[in-house]
């Protein structure tokens, strides 16, 4: 079934496009606009990334009186050793690699778990679960930051990587549950009911049939979850202070001064730090598609 | 069946860890501001309860209704532009050539640190050599407005990179509940000569409703709780022209050291953003009855 | 099969990760055997303060040689998130040992709340003398110091010398005179000031000269401290005349949505010829290699020019002490924090300025040290001042600082009237009474 799936998918290609306008000649003048309009957009979402890349080749002298998309007649690249040789910087990357996958991986699952809970399963307090996750989405970080600390000292966890890693995990737990929300309602229950009546076991469906169905959404959320764990910085902030358990955020303030600010060396951080993660989000990012795929066994 | 859907032990299993994390880490926080909203109190010295003063103040504070105001805009901005970013979504994952490569462009800037897009929307907006009043001078416009010091224009100028911010957000969430569309659905409409546009609006986007209420939820719910950008760019200035209630939550509690009064700001965003929710919620239950 | 083995794969890893988290807790906080921990934090980083970060690590290093028991452990994060954490730590009584603070406003309620000591003993014994007189007193609340200063800085206006002589512009002695250069300057198409008031403190600046000059050194401390009053006639006219340079154009295009770093950038490169700004500003304009020689040696500064019929002198300074050391009253090592904070300052007085381009807040001798003659220049009239006028937002209490640099934007922004400028202040100012 998948591979038909699969095969039929270029044959129908064609009558496939925008099918707006039906007479042939519109039909490639409006494709033409289409893509003119997509590729004028993406030239617009690219530029951060290369107005980044020249920020960090320059000095603040640069930053301030070039315009912004000059390339610098002397490229700053010593900005690069700088932010390299400062400091711990592989140690906060671990880091940051560290408490990012363990907070996607923890969060994930959790949030499945309870979202699997509370579509397919049938129980009184279902809402009442679902509407105390959804509270969750609607604190500020701020007024969260006084209260958190005084748990953490109390059970001793400042300074402990778990602060972070349970308040990632607790944070993104509300987004994410939402997001596979919308994906379970919509996702068709036959497969998990044929398995019940072959009588597996729950545990045997959730994580043999139910975890594999929804990975193109476990890789969204994933993606979701990933950026905002390692741009994070408030909570490592307040809740770390040894050296050692500080993230790659920390390599931006490293370069941020009492009354002046070193612009350059911060953008090759952000420079550096964008790369893995734009990685890690082409990967995932297939995810969704390859899902798709496999996902398409109920279709 | 009905049996093993409802085994008290799974869903007790299932649902407990993450519950037990949300009440350890974001209700006894919730609890305790609720509590300091109750006193007078720097965060640092002995604490005074004063009762409901906090909250009668607030009642009272024109300043904060002024940034309640500005974090209703974002949130109405934020909900209209869902729209956009479903249109692009619906393009991106039909089967036009490229679209794999363009869905990845359109995503990068999500991956940026909120100090990156605020430095990049700062050379944007710069009033003399900037991108935008440069852009405008070339085309011969003699005083462009200094956007971010302009009382009236800072509050909308500053949306537009907060709304750009989150579209990679809505556009990956979007984009993978179309995909996920089972393909049969489609190809039967197709059969039956239903257009692209048909297709969208008649079988598209209601059978992701679902996904789209929850968006809804979430730009209305972030909106009202934002934060970052306004505090890196504006810093919610010139004199609150663009404070938003976080922002000025924040001010009140680290700035002033009035953690009391910050505490039932914080405790008040929230009972907002909970009837607000509930009204989303009431209001699209009732719109489902019509797309079905 | 391969499915479920690949998420308890991942379900292992997420425990695993979890686990080295705890078990990475040990190495941390506890006191090691006999040794007796400080903890310190600071706001230079390696990165962005070199100089100040390398003497701080340098201090500690002989502190830890001459007290082999004692090690100091370091914590740093930059300016703002360095406040946030200190606020946070004050609310759960879990302050570092050691740590900065600043003068007077914000110092009160920390001292309020019990969690500064006292550093009255540490002044004995002659340390007190080697401060300049002045600073230590901007820490001290009912008689006792909570902090010993580490910076001093007064606020020049710093200006551009190739553009005063291209101009033919001279140094000006009056506010008149000043205010030709303004004129003179506009019309031929130069920001003559660069400002980035999105700081606010950095307007606020203009409005404190303007306020000392026009009703003396006394008018605005006073209003603060309420021995007298916000609406003193020579306050509303510091905010006329602060309209008034907004009105000539006297700023440059934007400001009030510009950070100092970007206003000061105008300067920087050649677009705006004035700048008014803490004498923090020097090693940017002598020796930091990332500008421009020429611009460097054009670079010069004057004093605020008095206004005629104003009750100020010329000699009279905005600035005072910037960051200072606390110790912790609840403190398990206050005692060797104490000796670590005096041996600090006094090791901070001797290689600042030399080395970091920092003026302590101790006495340094201009004859024995190498400074580039603009650092002796500002040293001297350091010296020579009649009077120092300490940051208004920092001799304010948080809560009214905030009202009073919120008024300041509005001020330049032309959205509030003087009268309701001072009313308002003078209702902040009240409330707090």
């Amino acid at each position: 079934m998948k591979t038909e799936a699969k095969q039929r998918i270029p044959s129908v290609s064609v009558d496939n496009r925008l099918e707006v306008f039906s007479h042939p000649a519109m039909q490639k003048a409006s494709k033409g606009i289409l893509y003119v309009i997509l590729a004028i957009v993406a030239v617009f979402q690219i530029f951060p990334i290369v107005w980044l890349f020249l920020f960090s080749l320059k000095n603040n002298q640069e930053v301030f009186n070039m315009s912004p998309f000059s390339i610098p007649t002397d490229p700053k690249w010593e900005n690069y050793a700088k932010v390299w040789t400062e400091g711990n910087i592989s140690q906060y990357f671990l880091n940051s690699v560290v408490y990012t996958v363990a907070a996607v991986i923890l969060t994930v699952i959790l949030a499945s778990m309870v979202t699997f809970a509370i579509t397919r399963m049938k129980w009184k307090l279902s809402n009442l679960a679902l509407g105390l996750f959804m509270v969750g989405l609607m604190i500020p970080v701020h007024s969260t930051l006084i209260p958190l600390f005084s748990t953490f000292t109390a059970i001793n966890l400042v300074d402990n990587p778990l602060s972070v890693i349970l308040s990632y995990t607790a944070f993104n737990l509300p987004i994410t549950i939402m997001i596979l929300l919308g994906f379970y309602q919509a996702l068709p229950r036959e497969v998990e009911e044929a398995a019940v009546m072959d009588g597996a076991s729950l545990n045997r469906i959730f994580f043999r049939i139910t975890l594999p169905m929804t990975s193109p959404v476990i890789a969204t959320a994933a993606i979701i979850n990933m950026i905002y764990n390692w741009n994070e910085f408030v909570f490592v902030n307040t809740f770390i202070s040894s050296d050692q358990y500080k993230t790659l955020t920390v390599g931006i303030q490293n370069f941020i001064g009492q009354y002046t600010t070193d612009w350059g060396a911060i953008g090759a951080t952000l420079m550096i730090s964008i790369l893995p993660i734009l990685l890690a989000f082409l990967i995932l990012s297939n995810r969704i598609v390859e899902g798709i795929a496999s996902g398409s066994v109920k279709g | 069946m009905e049996k093993v859907l409802s085994d008290k032990r799974i869903i007790t299993l299932y649902v407990l860890p993450g519950l037990l994390l949300i009440i350890g880490l974001i209700y006894v926080p919730i609890i305790q501001t609720a509590y300091y909203g109750l006193m007078k109190w720097d965060g640092i010295g002995a604490k005074e309860f004063i009762g409901l003063e906090n909250y009668k103040t607030l009642i009272k504070d024109d300043i904060f209704w002024k940034t309640a105001y500005h974090s209703f805009l974002l949130a109405v901005f934020s909900a209209l532009s869902l729209i956009i970013y479903l249109l692009i979504s619906i393009v991106l994952a039909g089967k036009i050539k490229g679209a794999d490569f363009f869905r990845k462009i359109y995503l990068i800037p999500m991956l940026l640190a909120s100090v990156a897009i605020a430095q990049l929307w700062l050379k944007i907006y710069h009033p003399t050599n900037g991108i935008l009043n440069t852009l405008l001078g070339s085309f011969g416009v003699d005083n462009p407005p200094s956007w971010l010091a302009d009382p009236k224009i800072v509050l909308y100028a500053i949306f537009i990179p907060i709304l750009w911010q989150y579209a990679g957000f809505y556009i990956l969430i979007y984009y993978a509940a179309l995909k996920n569309i089972p393909e049969s659905l489609i190809e039967a409409a197709r059969i039956d000569g239903a257009t692209a546009w048909q297709i969208a609006l008649k079988i598209k986007i209601p059978l992701i409703m679902n996904v789209i209420k929850v968006t809804i939820v979430l730009a209305v719910v972030g909106s009202l709780k934002y934060f970052d950008l306004i505090y890196v760019m504006t810093d919610g200035g010139p004199n609150g022209a663009s404070e938003v209630m976080a922002s000025y939550m924040y001010h009140k509690a680290f700035r002033g050291f009035d953690f009391g009064y910050g505490s039932a700001i914080g405790f008040f965003l929230l009972v907002i953003c909970l009837v607000v929710t509930w009204l989303i919620r009431k209001l699209t239950a009732a719109k489902e009855e019509i797309t079905y | 099969m391969f499915r479920k083995a690949h998420t308890l794969m991942a379900l292992l890893l997420a425990f695993a990760l979890v686990l080295t988290g705890c078990s990475g807790k040990e190495a941390g906080s506890e006191e090691s055997g006999s040794k007796k921990t400080i903890k310190f934090m600071h706001l230079w980083p390696a990165g962005s303060s070199k100089q100040q970060n390398l003497i701080v690590q340098d201090i500690i290093k002989q502190f830890e040689a001459e007290n082999p028991d004692v090690k100091v452990e370091v914590e740093v994060l930059e300016n703002e998130q360095y406040k946030n954490k200190i606020k946070v730590l004050s609310s759960s009584n879990e302050l570092p040992d050691v740590g900065f603070t600043w003068a007077a406003g914000y110092l009160q309620p920390f001292v309020k709340g019990g969690l500064f000591t006292s550093l009255d003993d540490v002044l004995e014994g002659g340390l007190k003398d080697s401060f300049v007189p002045g600073t230590t007193e901007a820490y001290a609340i009912d008689g006792k110091t909570y902090g010993l200063p580490l910076e001093l800085n007064i606020a020049p206006i710093y200006y551009n010398k190739e553009i005063f002589k291209k101009y033919n512009l001279e140094v000006p002695k009056t506010y008149e005179e000043f205010e030709t250069i303004v004129k003179t300057l506009k019309d031929n198409g130069v920001a003559p000031i660069a400002l980035g008031n999105k700081d606010r403190w950095t307007g606020s600046l203009w409005y404190m000269y303007l306020a000392d000059r026009i009703g003396g050194p006394d008018v605005l401390t006073q209003a603060i401290n309420r021995e007298g009053s916000f609406e003193d006639p020579s306050l509303a006219e510091a905010a006329t005349e602060v309209q008034n340079l907004v009105k000539a154009d006297a700023f440059n295009k934007g400001f009030n949505g510009l950070s100092n770093d970007e206003g000061k950038s105008e300067f920087m490169n050649g677009n705006a010829a004035m700048y008014l700004m803490g004498s923090w500003e020097l090693p940017n304009l002598t020796t930091n290699e990332e500008v421009p020689q020429e611009f460097r040696d054009n670079a010069g500064f004057f004093k605020f020019p008095t206004v005629e019929g104003g009750k100020g002198d010329i000699d009279s300074w905005v600035g005072g002490p910037g960051v200072g050391m606390f110790v912790s009253e609840n403190s398990k090592v206050k005692e060797e924090s104490k000796q670590f904070v005096k041996f600090f300052v006094e090791k901070w007085g001797e290689q600042a300025v030399t080395k970091a381009g920092v003026i302590p807040a101790t006495k340094v001798d201009t004859e024995k040290v190498e400074l580039p003659q603009l650092y002796i220049d500002v040293l001297n009239e350091l010296n020579k001042s009649t009077n120092l006028t300490l940051f208004a937002d920092v001799q304010m209490s948080a809560s009214v600082a905030e009202t009073h640099l919120n008024l300041i934007q509005s001020l330049f922004g032309n959205e509030v009237k003087p009268k309701d400028f001072t009313k308002q202040h003078e209702e902040a100012l009240a409330k707090e009474e």
